[in-house]
């Protein structure tokens, strides 16, 4: 985590999520009321109390080549209600298993007695032979009968409350930027659509780590999308697709401006104000 | 109490997930085995009508044979479910309390209806129509003006003496929703049952055909005194004078 004093970063912050006037604003993909002017509230609007502070992530760049990582101009100031929430791995693992069960396919089909193919003629009388009475020859009991109580074809999907998920969403970013593995960029629009020169700028930017690049636009820049399909430790996707099984798995997530400000739109909290005495 | 949880010190993974202590409790399988302890008859104990495969329970309300309390009791009367009629009934106080409060007002020009008083949760739900009935007739000092569709004969005196007005209209199903909506592009139906035609032609009640009412009240549809017209001729004719 930055632990660098405030003074220190202030002409260095980014205020992302205070943002308002942005092209994404402009194209009403995020419905906010688009305030044209930009409004920058001093620091010293921020209350004390140790639960509000914001968080600090540096700014990297996926673009500008020659620019070292670990020097950064910028740091990225975030809404610590979506990325500084407690780390519940119960809420994750009931997201993840929501996320599964809907995957399910639920094919698995057996016979029963009577869809097995075969006659309903009795198979030996009642009495006299001796051994148990029978009925068809599709009884479970016999080799060859139908099957009693198998699967059939069912849908596996769950319910789960929209606020469990919406806080999976919150936790799971916040896990990352706990590990320091959530990383933001100012831009996603790769020009390029060679694998090799995105496999070289990597390598400057030392994301070795599985990455999964999350975009606020509508879609995946093209130039992104190609010069990554064939990498498989990469992966790409939008911020309005992407769930918690998503940012679970993938160990390293890269998110650009415009996805910061949808997270934070979508699961920022209005938290009533302490008293101002800590 | 906080939900328990494994804490796990390495980062979030998908293999390092948990549910929280105590929120999963693992299935009851029956017949698998004396040590489960739900082997043999798993749970049933042995014979009897509650041990049989299927549902195994007598239907709901069965006694054993003795008569059921649903058999004990003649039945008695009917449903009217083609004509019959459910009255929201408002009281005189408490409408008079609502106006007092600043919830409901009302004019000449504009009565209060079921809508209002809906609205302003006077009543819950206005049913076929509000009937006005007199609880509180002695205490009335509010000037309230309401078209509802009945009205008791001491809710009425009450509410002329103290200076409002009381104009019984009629709603069916449809109009009834269009009132409690607020819909005013629809033309309300006039009443086309005898007994209702005999109910909103008569001063008595106030109803809005009567002619009295079609001359008392501030704002009258052409409609209704068209209606009121052809509606009371009938006392006039020559074979009604016999």
């Amino acid at each position: 985590m930055l632990s660098v004093a405030l003074d220190a970063i202030r002409p260095l912050i980014t205020r992302v999520s205070r943002n308002y006037a942005t092209a994404a604003v402009a194209n009403g993909s995020h419905g906010r009321v688009a305030n044209a002017s930009v409004t920058v509230p001093p620091l010293q609007a921020f209350p004390t109390s140790p639960l509000r502070q914001p968080v600090y992530v540096p700014l990297s760049s996926l673009i500008r080549t020659g620019h070292p990582a670990h020097q950064p101009d910028q740091v990225a100031e975030l809404d610590p209600t979506v990325f500084a929430h407690s780390i519940r791995r119960d809420i994750l693992h009931l997201c993840v298993v929501h996320h599964l069960d809907s995957l399910r396919q639920g094919s698995a089909n057996t016979k029963t007695r009577a869809e097995v193919r075969g006659s309903g003629r009795k198979i030996r009388a009642q009495k006299g032979s001796g051994k148990a009475r029978l009925g068809d020859g599709q009884s479970p009991m016999l080799r060859g009968g139908g099957i009693a109580f198998g699967p059939k074809p069912r849908d596996f999907a769950t319910k789960l409350p929209r606020k469990v998920i919406q806080m999976g969403m919150r936790v799971a970013l916040s896990a990352r930027v706990k590990e320091c593995n959530l990383r933001i960029v100012e831009s996603l629009d790769w020009t390029g659509t060679k694998t090799k020169d995105m496999i070289r700028r990597l390598d400057e930017l030392g994301w070795d780590q599985k990455t999964l690049f999350i975009t606020g636009k509508d879609i995946v820049p093209p130039g992104l999308k190609r010069s990554t399909e064939n990498l498989h430790k990469i992966s790409t996707t939008t911020a309005q697709q992407v769930g918690v099984y998503d940012l679970v798995k993938w160990s390293q997530v890269v998110l650009d401006i415009e996805a910061v400000r949808w997270f934070e739109h979508i699961l920022s909290k209005d938290r009533v104000e302490f008293a101002q005495t800590m | 109490m906080l939900p328990t949880v494994r804490v796990s010190s390495s980062r979030v993974h998908l293999f390092n997930l948990h549910p929280s202590a105590g929120s999963r409790h693992t299935q009851k399988r029956l017949g698998r085995g004396r040590s489960s302890g739900l082997g043999k008859t798993s749970g049933r104990g042995h014979k009897g009508q509650k041990a049989r495969s299927g549902n195994g329970k007598p239907k709901a309300g069965f006694e054993g044979g003795q008569t059921t309390i649903s058999k004990l009791f003649p039945k008695k009367g009917f449903t009217n479910s083609i004509n019959g009629k459910t009255y929201a009934p408002v009281n005189l106080d408490r409408i008079a309390h609502w106006i007092e409060q600043g919830r409901l007002t009302s004019s000449p020009e504009n009565p209060i209806t079921a809508r209002e008083l809906v609205m302003s949760g006077c009543i819950h739900n206005a049913r076929d129509g509000v009937k006005l009935l007199g609880d509180g007739a002695e205490n009335l000092k509010v000037q309230i003006h309401i078209t509802p569709s009945r009205a008791s004969k001491s809710a009425i005196e009450a509410v002329e003496k103290s200076g409002g007005s009381v104009f019984c209209r009629y709603y069916n199903r449809l109009s009834m929703y269009d009132c409690v909506k607020g819909r005013t592009d629809h033309i309300d139906a006039a009443p086309t049952r005898r007994q209702d035609i005999e109910w909103y032609t008569n001063w008595r009640n106030r109803g809005y055909l009567a002619p009295e009412s079609i001359a008392k009240m501030p704002s009258v549809q052409e409609r209704w005194r068209q209606l009121s017209d052809q509606l009371t001729r009938f006392k006039n004719e020559e074979f009604a004078k016999r």
